[in-house]
């Protein structure tokens, strides 16, 4: 489904984040994507719907070439891949209801949206997707006004709007605590198991590749240092992937 | 880079003869050795100083000591040659990686600095004790402004506080009196029932013919005035916003072309905004002639420059998060901004553009001095005609409405910015019908305002007669060596009473601002009414522009510089009083409790506690209101203030364009130039 092969990324001021990186992900995985801060995994996600522009290697999603796609057709690969984020990125000054029919832009005319002009099945989509993500009762409140856990939620929730056939997801649950972190998880993973959505969830914690990943990789320095399944990760390739010093810690 | 044991003899030989340099070309070691900024400043100080010194002994013989009957010199050489010594002390010790005070740098620049101001400023302070007299008679006509009037015989005379006072005993005592009426003055600041142009709306209805002089309301002048800064601020407002979008680097460099198109809308922007309103109404007056609607453009066009530059910087601070995930869910660029960029920006450009109307309602103020109409264009009628109680009035009128306006612009901001979530749908009926209202009120007031501002877009596109020529001469200025030379005396003379109305009024303010300061007093019923009086002095003061303060100190001091020096000083005192006493204000408490806690008197504490806290705020204020000053004193002098507006205003009367167009260059680089300075500067102390 996707293809990733040899993908390098240079950034101006000389950093690599990314050093032929290629591996491949079948329909329907959820793969995890571990690695020290600063290892490449957000450049890697970024590169895969080219919000950054990748300095070489080649990207191929469902047969077409991702990295020769140009403006309309970048939209239309993008808004086939909904992306979740660490920091949610939703606007906190609109309310729960914009940010959600955001997620439809790559769907509707420009011009209707710009006046806020939306079908009534998106509308019924956005009252659809709360549902799912269980916050159908802050439809008319500000983002700002609900709390970390509901912001990412109304993010999943913005990313279901695009209909999408793949979830990026960077670091979805590093800026929550660990209950939480399973609770965000627990709706990908549904989204995986009962959508049959491919995810590809970038982590911090073992424990969580372990319980939720169906296959993981890792990153070191933009190198690709590990792929195949998280029970594989045993203490050899943990000290591998995380460094001499790294010890293994437990979240709930 | 500094000594270390590693290095090699040849670098510590280098080291050793490299501030040498300075000798020779001042600054240029301590640039050599990583203080880039340092050696630029001590380098172009030098410069500046030097000639000064030069230009000020050739032009007004300062500083000149006789060694005898044929040999003289400036003896403010000696400073000059102290603060290259100096430098070359500075340079020895920063190579050896030791500490330089800047002590006897700023000291002898200060020499240099305020001798020559005191004296191209020509501030003669006897005269404020000399001439105290004459300006005795304008502060009584000052506190007695020409509000009611009373019959004298025959003749109309103005009612002041003694006659109010009289009239009032008689009333209560039922004894006989003149009659007291409202003058004729307030109907022509505020309104009154007279013979009007005929107004659109009844030409519209076929109540009367175009141009026709019919019976109707007279606008009053502070209406007026009113009316300008409003739709100044509407109109700036709209034609600012998507000015921002070309001047904010983040979004431009999503689109080809677009950091081209943002480093030229910014260079724009800036130029656009070194010139002040005043002299855009010199400009605009040529172009579609004298009036309301010449004011409302001038300070439309600065206003545009300085709200787009404020919203660029916005929008280029906004969190980029949104942005991406809009870009992610595959919307084009018209999405991003209107769903990611537009949302994120609104408060903060209310804000912008509240605080924008308050300034220019302060604007309007004075436009009328060359653009005509609004109150600006009253004050100068009756301080040609002597009419100081009217003028007064006037000044009274300002004053009641500036206040009234910051007040409500400040109080809206701090409404917006709090920013505080709230269900965004749902809103209830009478919200909705309130609204609606509001909406009306709205659509009307601005009706009426196109009305008295006499807004005429056909003026827009048939330019006067004049216009061409004027734009022809400004593209071929003057460069005459005699016509720079005068430039570069005005220039000098200019920035000179900037530096010195920062000194004299901030140095005035200092001792009030701590009477000013809610912390310090306001304990006792004593000293809360001194808290009261000194802040509502600073207000009252604050709230008239510079330039009507100096009708006043032109007949004390008489006409030049020197007044207009005097009337920057008192918007200084005013405006460095207000804040000063907001800094002593926002202190940490911790270490004056701590101070008085050891015993120390209440002189001590101030001393040892708040000295050091505030130091640091006062200087950035001052930076900042010298580089306020350097605006305002370019226009000073159109009302007799002296420094190059004076020159500004000649040249523009006598339709010398060509030189006009020089003197409105000089004034874009220097205020362009110090601008930038102070920007550094203040970058450098907080």
């Amino acid at each position: 489904m996707l293809k990733i092969e040899n993908l390098c990324k240079t950034y101006p001021n000389g950093t690599q984040a990314l050093n032929g990186v290629s591996f491949d992900v079948q329909e329907g995985e959820f793969l995890a994507v571990i690695g020290l801060s600063g290892s490449g995994k957000s450049t890697l996600l970024r590169c895969i719907n080219r919000l950054i522009e990748p300095t070489s290697g080649k990207i191929t999603w469902n047969g077409v070439d991702v990295t020769a796609a140009t403006g309309k057709e970048i939209r239309n690969i993008r808004r086939q891949i909904g992306m979740i984020f660490q920091q949610f990125n939703l606007v906190k000054r609109s309310s729960v209801n914009t940010n959600v029919l955001s997620g439809r832009l790559g769907y509707v005319p420009t011009f209707p949206s710009l006046f806020h002009v939306f079908s009534k099945e998106d509308h019924d989509r956005v009252k659809n997707n709360l549902d799912m993500v269980d916050l159908a009762d802050k439809i008319d409140v500000r983002a700002d006004s609900l709390s970390g856990g509901q912001q990412q939620r109304v993010g999943i929730a913005r990313a279901l709007m695009q209909e999408p056939k793949m979830i990026l997801a960077d670091e979805p649950v590093a800026s929550l605590d660990p209950v939480l972190a399973h609770s965000i998880l627990k709706y990908l993973e549904k989204l995986n198991k009962e959508f049959g959505m491919t995810v590809i969830c970038s982590l911090h914690f073992l424990d969580l590749v372990h319980r939720y990943a169906t296959r993981a990789i890792a990153l070191k320095d933009g190198y690709l240092v590990f792929e195949g399944l998280p029970k594989e990760i045993d203490d050899a390739q943990f000290k591998r992937i995380y460094g001499k010093e790294a010890e293994r810690i437990e979240v709930i | 880079m500094g000594l270390e044991p590693s290095q090699t003899s040849a670098t510590r030989i280098i080291n050793k003869l490299l501030p040498l340099l300075s000798i020779l070309i001042p600054g240029s070691s301590q640039t050599l050795i990583k203080k880039t900024w340092r050696g630029i400043s001590i380098f172009l100080i030098t410069l500046i100083l030097g000639y000064l010194v030069y230009w000020s002994y050739d032009n007004y013989e300062i500083g000149k000591a006789q060694i005898n009957a044929d040999k003289a010199f400036s003896w403010l050489l000696i400073p000059l040659v102290l603060f290259y010594l100096w430098n070359i002390l500075d340079a020895f010790l920063l190579a050896n990686n030791k500490k330089s005070s800047v002590l006897i740098a700023v000291l002898s620049a200060s020499i240099i600095l305020y001798v020559i101001g005191w004296s191209v400023t020509n501030v003669k302070m006897e005269r404020l004790i000399t001439r105290f007299d004459d300006a005795r008679i304008v502060m009584k006509k000052l506190v007695n402004p020409d509000f009611f009037s009373t019959l004298q015989g025959e003749k109309i005379v103005v009612c002041g506080w003694d006659c109010l006072w009289d009239y009032s005993i008689a009333r209560i005592n039922g004894t006989e009196s003149p009659d007291v009426f409202v003058s004729d003055n307030v109907g022509r600041i505020f309104g009154q029932k007279g013979t009007i142009t005929a107004p659109t709306w009844t030409v519209l209805f076929g109540k009367a013919t175009k141009n026709e002089r019919i019976p109707g309301f007279e606008t009053g002048k502070i209406v007026e005035t009113i009316a300008i800064g409003l739709m100044a601020t509407l109109f700036s407002t709209i034609l600012a916003v998507p000015i921002s979008f070309l001047g904010a680097h983040n979004i431009m460099r999503r689109i080809p072309g677009g950091t081209a198109i943002y480093y030229i809308t910014r260079t724009f922007l800036n130029i656009v905004r070194a010139v002040d309103t005043v002299v855009w109404g010199l400009l605009i007056i040529v172009w579609v002639g004298l009036g309301s609607f010449a004011g409302v453009i001038a300070l439309t066009i600065h206003s545009i420059a300085a709200l787009g530059k404020l919203f660029s910087e916005e929008i280029e601070h906004i969190d980029p998060g949104p942005v991406e995930a809009i870009e992610a869910t595959g919307g084009n660029f018209f999405q991003v901004i209107r769903y990611a960029v537009i949302p994120q920006i609104i408060p903060s450009f209310l804000s912008y553009t509240l605080l924008r109307w308050d300034i220019n309602m302060r604007s309007a103020t004075v436009i009328g001095f060359v653009a005509g109409g609004g109150i600006g264009f009253f004050v100068l009628e009756t301080i040609r005609m002597g009419g100081y109680q009217q003028y007064a009035a006037a000044l009274w009128a300002v004053a009641v409405v500036i206040i009234i306006v910051d007040y409500i612009s400040s109080r809206w901001r701090f409404n917006i910015l709090k920013d505080q979530p709230q269900k965004v749908d749902n809103i209830p009926t009478w919200k909705k019908v309130r609204n609606i209202v509001y909406i009306i009120l709205g659509v009307i007031v601005f009706l009426y305002c196109w009305e008295i501002t006499k807004i005429n877009l056909k003026y827009l596109f048939d330019p006067g007669p004049t216009f061409g020529r004027l734009l022809k001469d400004f593209i071929t200025i003057d460069l005459s060596t005699k016509v720079v030379n005068n430039v570069v005396r005005e220039l000098i003379i200019t920035t000179m009473q900037a530096l010195m109305a920062t000194t004299l009024g901030g140095i005035l303010a200092i001792p009030f601002s701590f009477l000013a300061a809610k912390n310090l007093t306001g304990k006792s019923k004593f000293s809360a009414w001194i808290f009261y009086i000194t802040r509502s002095v600073f207000n009252i003061l604050r709230s008239i522009e510079a330039l009507l303060y100096v009708a006043i100190f032109v007949f004390w001091v008489g006409i030049g510089p020197f007044a207009g020096m005097l009337a920057l000083a008192i918007t200084t005192y005013a405006l460095m009083g207000k804040l000063f006493s907001e800094a002593i204000e926002n202190i940490d408490t911790g270490p004056i409790e701590a101070v008085t806690a050891t015993g120390a008197t209440k002189m001590q504490s101030i001393m040892y506690a708040i000295v050091p806290q505030i130091a640091p705020p006062f200087l950035s204020y001052l930076i900042y209101q010298w580089d306020i000053n350097i605006r305002m004193a370019t226009i000073i002098g159109f009302a007799g203030g002296g420094g190059i507006g004076m020159m500004l205003s000649t040249f523009f009367g006598s339709l010398q364009y060509h030189k006009a167009g020089t003197v409105v260059l000089a004034i874009v680089i220097i205020v362009a130039v110090m601008d930038m300075a102070s920007a550094k500067l203040r970058e450098k102390f907080v």
